[in-house]
């Protein structure tokens, strides 16, 4: 056997057949390592899942055909909206709704009908609470405050009246400039835009304008649902595109493309739009729920960090003490050792490599069991699962071992002192 | 004859305690030396200087003429691991080791491990059949001479005993005597502490300690006095002033103390 084999066949006798001990060491890394790791996971999961969260509060970043365009009435056509998308795709995970607008008259009142993809709407739009059901062909989704002013229910029916007149293009491409300066504050661009474009230099109430032309002509529609955001698209009537198309008797592009982006610089994407000039489209962050959602998450992650500091420090307590519990019970032997001849440096050695084994193993069983108690937590709380981080999990187990040998630092080096008289003193 | 221990008016100090107090002792290689003395007469400090453990506060201790004093302690390290066999009353064996491995440290700390030495070293002292028990499944006669083989294990010069019988049986206490008969055959010098006076009695000389103060030397075997004066050896000596001390060039003798000193009286 060679000096390095006795080495480890002393390592391992410790270890193993002095188990009571080692057990408690093993455990002193454990829960430390398990509650570290359990703790990192969340904090990495949380924002993760936040901003997934906050995400579905609506779009981020709304893109608008600029005034100077060919023809601002045109809107976005689809091959815009099509390149737009792959551009923020590109940045990360999107998700994105189309709006076309439209001056319609209800009654001879002028409204504005949002012509959308269904699908997509609600994907974009978690928040929006809807009595009944989304739009389909011939039937309306209504806002709430539309529905309050014509006395309407789900189920009911709505006659609505097109009229070019309503929709010249200084009307339009007014809609589209408002819609961009009110996104960027509100959030909801592109139901100001639509709103704020269709009444521009008017009075309104409940957000219809007040007329007195009483032309009831028009195109009969069911009411499927009523929308209940609690902001101004609440005064929008919905419709799928192919209707607002039939409606109009005119195909032309989109007036608003509201984007989810997932990507993290949501600026420089904003600025990378911008920059292409010639796609004649105009990109504006959503300012409100991006720099909420930044500031939860911040704060969420800070306190977590925080936390995950002081169970470090708690860690190395608990582990310092264990195994100075253990040096100290093994003052006797150390002495001894000494007594046979080794040096401070041969003794500190065993310990430390002793102490970092402890660490091994506590770190290994504690990086499992963390990842059981984040996975678990994750379900209950968020109700979905998280995968292994297997860097994180390597971090976790070398931090633990790291722990254990910084902790057992201070009573080696006491120990290490002892005077091997020690062993002998007792007459 | 060659010296192979030279100590010089060595003192041990603690405040206003003089532990060993200015003893200066010479003991030539081979010899077996019995230090004798009640609890706390100073033996075991004395031991502990002898063995590179502790330093005298006056004096100079000299160990195959090097002087301690002037070592550091890694080099006090080396001296006790390549001269010095320790034999403890309480044989201080690592518990978590077997009775082999705990013979190889010594090797380890040494030099290089040789589990077939070792086991060698167990089989001398009849152990060989009990090598791979822990210590605390052999009984305290196996456990001491586990610790004998340890001792003897890298061939040391010099083996000091610490009370080696202290905590045996009549049996046992036989073995590890016959096995320090052995090793002094052989040549090895062994200083035994002891306040039994038949362990005493098998060494070659006897020096007696009261409280910290040489107060008498006996020789067991003539032959080895005549061949040590004969060597210009001198007897121990004190310069402590104190009634009954052996200060001057004569040997003061006295009578071997009893195991009534251990046992209380029994026998």
């Amino acid at each position: 056997m060679t000096n390095t084999g006795m080495f480890f066949r002393m390592l391992f006798s410790a270890v193993f057949r002095r188990r009571s001990r080692a057990v408690m060491a093993v455990v002193a890394s454990l829960v430390g390592a398990a509650t570290l790791f359990c703790l990192a996971m969340i904090c990495i999961a949380v924002p993760q899942q936040m901003n997934e969260e906050m995400r579905a509060y609506g779009a981020n970043l709304i893109v608008t055909p600029t005034a100077s365009g060919a023809d601002g009435k045109a809107g976005i056509d689809s091959a815009m909206v099509e390149h737009t998308t792959e551009m923020v795709a590109t940045k990360g995970s999107e998700k994105h709704a189309t709006y076309r607008y439209e001056n319609v008259r209800v009654n001879a009142a002028p409204y504005v009908m949002a012509g959308i993809d269904t699908t997509e709407v609600r994907n974009l739009n978690h928040h929006w609470v809807v009595d009944g059901k989304w739009p389909s062909a011939g039937k309306v989704l209504i806002g709430r405050d539309v529905a309050d002013a014509m006395g309407l229910e789900v189920g009911g029916r709505i006659t609505i009246g097109y009229r070019a007149s309503d929709n010249t293009s200084t009307s339009a491409s007014t809609n589209s400039g408002s819609s961009s300066s009110s996104s960027s504050d509100e959030g909801t661009g592109s139901a100001n835009a639509g709103t704020e474009g269709a009444t521009s230099g008017q009075q309104t109430q409940d957000g219809r304008v007040s007329s007195d032309i009483m032309d009831t002509s028009g195109t009969e529609f069911r009411v499927s649902g009523i929308v209940d955001t609690g902001g101004s698209e609440d005064s929008i009537i919905y419709a799928t595109n192919d209707d607002v198309t039939k409606l109009t008797g005119a195909t032309r592009g989109v007036d608003v493309i509201e984007y989810s982006a997932g990507t993290e610089d949501l600026n420089a994407l904003v600025k990378s739009i911008n920059a292409m000039t010639s796609m004649h489209v105009k990109a504006q962050p959503v300012t409100k729920i991006t720099s909420s959602d930044t500031r939860i998450i911040t704060m969420l992650q800070t306190l977590f960090w925080i936390v995950s500091l002081v169970v470090l420090v708690l860690t190395l307590v608990g582990v310092g003490t264990t195994i100075s519990s253990i040096v100290s019970q093994r003052r006797n032997e150390i002495g001894l050792r000494k007594a046979l001849g080794a040096s401070s440096a041969a003794i500190g050695i065993e310990f430390y490599v002793e102490s970092a084994m402890y660490g091994l193993i506590g770190g290994l069983l504690g990086t499992a069991i963390g990842y059981g108690l984040a996975q678990w937590l994750c379900v209950a709380v968020f109700s979905r699962s998280i995968s292994f981080n297997w860097w994180l999990a390597a971090g976790s187990v070398v931090l633990a071992a790291l722990v254990a040998v910084i902790a057992s630092i201070p009573p080696v080096h006491r120990a290490t002192r002892i005077d091997p008289a020690v062993v002998l003193r007792e007459e | 004859m060659d010296m192979l221990l030279e100590l010089d008016h060595i003192s041990k100090i603690y405040g206003d305690l003089h532990a060993v107090d200015d003893l200066s002792l010479t003991v030539p290689q081979g010899e077996w030396l019995a230090i004798v003395g009640s609890s706390g007469s100073g033996k075991t400090t004395l031991m502990n200087m002898i063995g590179c453990m502790d330093t005298p506060s006056k004096g100079s201790v000299k160990l195959e003429g090097r002087k301690l004093e002037d070592l550091n302690a890694g080099q006090l390290a080396d001296v006790r691991k390549n001269l010095i066999g320790l034999v403890f009353q309480k044989f201080y064996l690592v518990p978590h080791l077997t009775a082999v491995e705990n013979v190889m440290v010594a090797q380890y700390y040494h030099s290089v491990v040789d589990e077939k030495q070792a086991l060698e070293a167990l089989e001398k002292v009849g152990l060989k059949d009990r090598a791979h028990h822990l210590p605390g499944q052999l009984s305290g006669g196996e456990q001491q001479r586990v610790c004998v083989a340890r001792a003897l294990i890298n061939e040391p010069k010099l083996i000091l005993a610490d009370e080696p019988t202290g905590n045996l049986d009549e049996k046992n206490e036989k073995i590890v005597l016959d096995l320090f008969r052995q090793l002094h055959e052989q040549g090895t010098t062994i200083i035994v502490v002891t306040h039994d006076a038949l362990v005493a009695s098998c060494a070659e000389r006897e020096i007696m300690l009261n409280h910290g103060v040489l107060v008498g030397e006996k020789w067991n075997d003539e032959k080895a006095r005549e061949a040590y004066e004969a060597a210009g050896g001198k007897p121990a000596s004190t310069g402590a002033q104190v009634e009954g001390a052996q200060s001057g060039e004569t040997a003061i003798g006295f009578a071997d103390p009893t195991k009534a000193a251990k046992t209380g009286g029994e026998e």
